[in-house]
């Protein structure tokens, strides 16, 4: 048993830490979001001459061939500063399929331009009435003489209004199928949106959109199977960025009790407000734990059916409890930093909006909990 | 001991429902949300109300209350919920209106009290300073004497809508040597005067609710001081339990849930509605059971109160309990509306989602109202030292 990081993930977490502490500060992360992406073009090319986009992708696709905890390492950072880069959709969502999928065309098409930072790409599978039922969906592909027409509307699409190549379920016959859709196809109507932490998002409408078959990237029952595993491994990720974020919170709370002074002396000498931080304290160590038991789970080989149900189980805990706990820390930050803390002259709401997105994202807490129940009594 | 009504008491309950229903719809309550048209909206809402003589229920009837009973106020605060009405803002009619009635001498109260009644003066509170937030006796805006006025120097903030305001109440210190408390006198301060100045402040919803005032030499008379000069901490308590009894927000919460019962029938969980969810449900239950019994501890404190008790450390417990509810139902309604209530809306698209954006900013902006009032945290302290003897 060990829970420290290996030297290469060392050094990752080091050269990360030392950027984000360097390059982004509230006031930058404020000036990159002003940008007419909504990130910084120069941060993406940053990440990507540093090897950041090639971290989770498989050696044999030009990838780093990192595990979830290398991927971990970079989201909890990413999450401490509550970065708007399009990290999530680009690498670990749609670079993932495209990587696990199993069209080479497709991988030689996109893989090369995504590590280098060249292309964005999203991955569009919630549709209005989806939820987080990933197959209540309406979308439909028909064959159409050697290709495929497709049709439908995918909603709040992360990354999605300015990806280069949409990955989009849809139906085709009696499975839902991966396919690749270039976003300047004919037929693909995009309204852009922003989240409140930052991140885009597009509503995107496909009308009779053609695709060749070589856009396949997945069909039958696999895609379900890699649509799962890249979303479980998604989830790990977000919620490392929510420890980070919460991480952060804690510091910043107790920083701020103990320069804030009210009734002649710091706010932090109240016992009412210490008990609360040492709460603050205890949930983002019980989120850590959760995290560290998923990422030894997940990162050793799934070899037979009890590991791979342990290891969901402790995914649908891990998000279940950072879905809880993160939101409850950002509140409490909120509240103790008083006024202060509701303006956006502070960066403590941009931490809480994040939190806030993270339950959203993939599975809310109650979604989650009730995962765990089936996994675990049913 | 009951809880029935009476006949007439029945057909109050007409009568109001059908006053709202000729009075108040969808549309002028959008724009009561909407901040381009908040202002305008609210102000055509209270004329509304003051035309059919409810605009000021709490007051005494020689000042233009309504005479009602407690059961009458319930009944009406119920009728607004139902209708999804908001209240009239508070600052005039439930803050400084009932400090110039009780503590203003009568040339004050002819000359402010009408314009409070009809809407044509909107008022802002100027309480808070950058040093004195729960520490509200720290306050160090100066009013110096200079004849016949003050001379007032120095910084509020957190001013709610002072960008709208023509009049703002504000605690100023008169006198430095005296204890904190004892320095303190309330001014009521044209917001035309020259010398003051309003900055906005962003709030974490993304809106323009918050001021930051600042007074440079604003001239005041005199005779805009209410009661006596150093006494104004004693008059400000007295409205500052008001305030909080007014913060319980009951008829809110319900609305909110009736929004969002409406709303998770219509959303897929797995399969199902996401109201027949065991957790959703569990969730709704403890909330509206809080609620339910959280009514009934105001009706049992009006109920005092009109025996003439003052409302003491009751008016903390309401506002403790009322504010955890709403953000309660916040984070509920939030919750219901899933990753749309993430999304900011941008102008001229359509997100496809009709409440997502509510339910953002209602969350967000709910996170102050255990802040502002007097803290959550302030109000557990009153209650364990002159509530609990601790
Ligand atoms: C089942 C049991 C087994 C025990 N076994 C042993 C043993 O083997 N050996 C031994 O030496 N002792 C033992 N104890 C004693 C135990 O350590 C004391 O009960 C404990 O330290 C609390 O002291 P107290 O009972 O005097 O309560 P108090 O100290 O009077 O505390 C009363 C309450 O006030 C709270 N409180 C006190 N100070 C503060 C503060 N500064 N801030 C906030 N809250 C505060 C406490 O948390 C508690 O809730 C045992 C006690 C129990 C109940
Ligand atoms: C949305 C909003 C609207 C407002 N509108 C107005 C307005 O119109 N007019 C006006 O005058 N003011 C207004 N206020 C100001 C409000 O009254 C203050 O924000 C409030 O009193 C808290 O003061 P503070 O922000 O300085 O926080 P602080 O007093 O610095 O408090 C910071 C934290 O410390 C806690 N704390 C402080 N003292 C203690 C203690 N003794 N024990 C335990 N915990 C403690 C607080 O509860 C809080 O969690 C508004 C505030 C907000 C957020």
């Amino acid at each position: 048993m060990d829970f420290s990081l290996n030297a290469e993930q060392q050094l990752l977490k080091d050269s990360v830490d030392k950027y984000m502490s360097e390059r982004y500060d509230s006031e930058q992360r404020r000036s990159y979001l002003a940008a007419p992406k909504g990130f910084s073009a120069a941060v993406w090319q940053d990440f990507g001459n540093l090897g950041w986009l090639t971290v989770p992708l498989p050696e044999s696709e030009g990838g780093f061939g990192g595990s979830v905890v290398d991927t971990a390492v970079l989201m909890e950072a990413m999450g401490r500063s509550v970065a708007v880069e399009p990290y999530l959709a680009t690498v670990l969502l749609a670079g993932q399929l495209i990587a696990n999928g199993d069209n080479a065309t497709l991988k030689e098409r996109y893989l090369p331009d995504i590590l280098s930072g060249n292309c964005q790409a999203a991955f569009a599978y919630q549709e209005r009435r989806s939820r987080h039922q990933l197959d209540a969906i309406d979308c439909q592909l028909e064959r159409n003489g050697d290709g495929y027409s497709l049709n439908g509307h995918k909603t709040l699409v992360l990354n999605g209004a300015i990806a280069d190549v949409l990955i989009v379920t849809a139906w085709l016959d009696e499975s839902i199928a991966l396919f690749a859709v270039p976003a300047n196809s004919a037929g693909v109507h995009c309204d852009a949106f922003r989240l409140m932490d930052g991140q885009g998002v597009a509503n995107v409408r496909f009308d009779a959109v053609q695709l060749p078959r070589e856009n396949l990237v997945c069909a039958g029952a696999g895609s379900m199977a890699l649509i799962r595993r890249v979303l479980d491994e998604a989830t790990i990720a977000v919620s490392a960025q929510a420890v980070g974020a919460m991480e952060y919170l804690l510091k910043a709370t107790v920083d701020y009790s103990n320069t804030r002074k009210q009734f002649g002396q710091p706010i932090g000498k109240f016992q009412a407000l210490q008990h609360r931080m040492v709460d603050m304290y205890t949930a983002t160590e019980q989120c850590r734990s959760l995290l560290v038991r998923a990422l030894c789970s997940n990162s050793i080989e799934q070899g037979d059916v009890q590991t791979q149900a342990q290891a969901e189980m402790d995914i649908a805990a891990l998000k279940a409890m950072v879905g809880k706990h993160g939101r409850a820390v950002a509140e409490e930050a909120v509240q103790i930093h008083g006024g202060m803390g509701v303006t956006e002259e502070l960066n403590i709401g941009d931490y809480l909006k994040r939190l806030m997105v993270i339950d959203s994202l993939f599975g809310d807490q109650d979604w989650q909990r009730r995962r765990f129940a089936t996994l675990r009594y049913q | 001991m009951h809880a029935t009504y009476s006949p007439e008491e029945r057909l109050f309950q007409d009568q109001v429902r059908s006053f709202l229903r000729n009075n108040f719809n969808a549309e002028l309550a959008a724009r009561i949300r909407e901040p381009e048209t908040f202002k305008a909206a609210t102000i055509e809402w209270q004329k509304k109300r003051f035309a059919k003589g409810w605009v000021a229920p709490g007051w005494p009837v020689e000042y233009g209350g309504c005479a009602w009973t407690d059961t009458q106020k319930y009944i009406f605060d119920g009728a607004l919920a139902e209708a999804e009405a908001p209240d009239v803002p508070p600052f005039g009619l439930k803050m400084v209106g009932p400090v110039i009635y009780t503590f203003g001498n009568e040339e004050q109260k002819a000359r402010f009290l009408p314009g409070i009644l009809n809407g044509d003066t909107w008022w802002c509170q100027g309480y808070s300073e950058p040093g004195a937030g729960s520490d509200l006796v720290a306050l160090q805006t100066r009013a110096e004497r200079d004849g016949d006025d003050y001379i007032i120097n120095g910084t509020k903030i957190w001013t709610t809508y002072a960008q709208h305001a023509d009049w703002i109440f504000a605690l100023v210190r008169t006198d430095t040597t005296a204890k904190p408390q004892q320095g303190i006198s309330f001014l009521l301060i044209d917001m035309r005067s020259s010398g003051v100045s309003v900055a906005p402040i962003t709030s974490i919803d993304g809106e323009h609710h918050l001021n930051e005032v600042r007074f440079d030499n604003v001239r005041v008379p005199v005779a805009n001081r209410i009661g006596e000069e150093n006494k104004g901490w004693t008059y400000a308590k007295a409205l500052l339990t008001h305030e909080r009894t007014a913060l319980s927000g009951i008829a809110y919460c319900k609305q909110v849930l009736n929004t969002v019962r409406r709303l998770a029938a219509d959303e897929n969980d797995d399969g199902q509605a996401l109201l027949a969810s065991p957790t959703l449900q569990a969730r709704m239950a403890d909330i509206e059971m809080e609620l339910m019994a959280l009514e009934y501890t105001e009706l049992r404190v009006l109920a005092a109160v009109a025996k003439g008790g003052a409302p003491g450390m009751e008016s903390s417990l309401l506002k403790l309990k009322g504010t955890e509810l709403q953000q309660a139902v916040q984070s509920l309604q939030f919750d219901v509306a899933g990753l749309y209530g993430s999304v900011l809306p941008s102008t001229g698209l359509a997100m496809g989602h009709d409440y997502g954006d509510r339910a953002r900013r209602e969350y967000m902006f709910g996170r102050a109202c255990t802040i502002y009032g007097g803290s959550n945290e302030v109000q557990k302290n009153i209650i364990a030292k002159f509530g609990l003897g601790l």
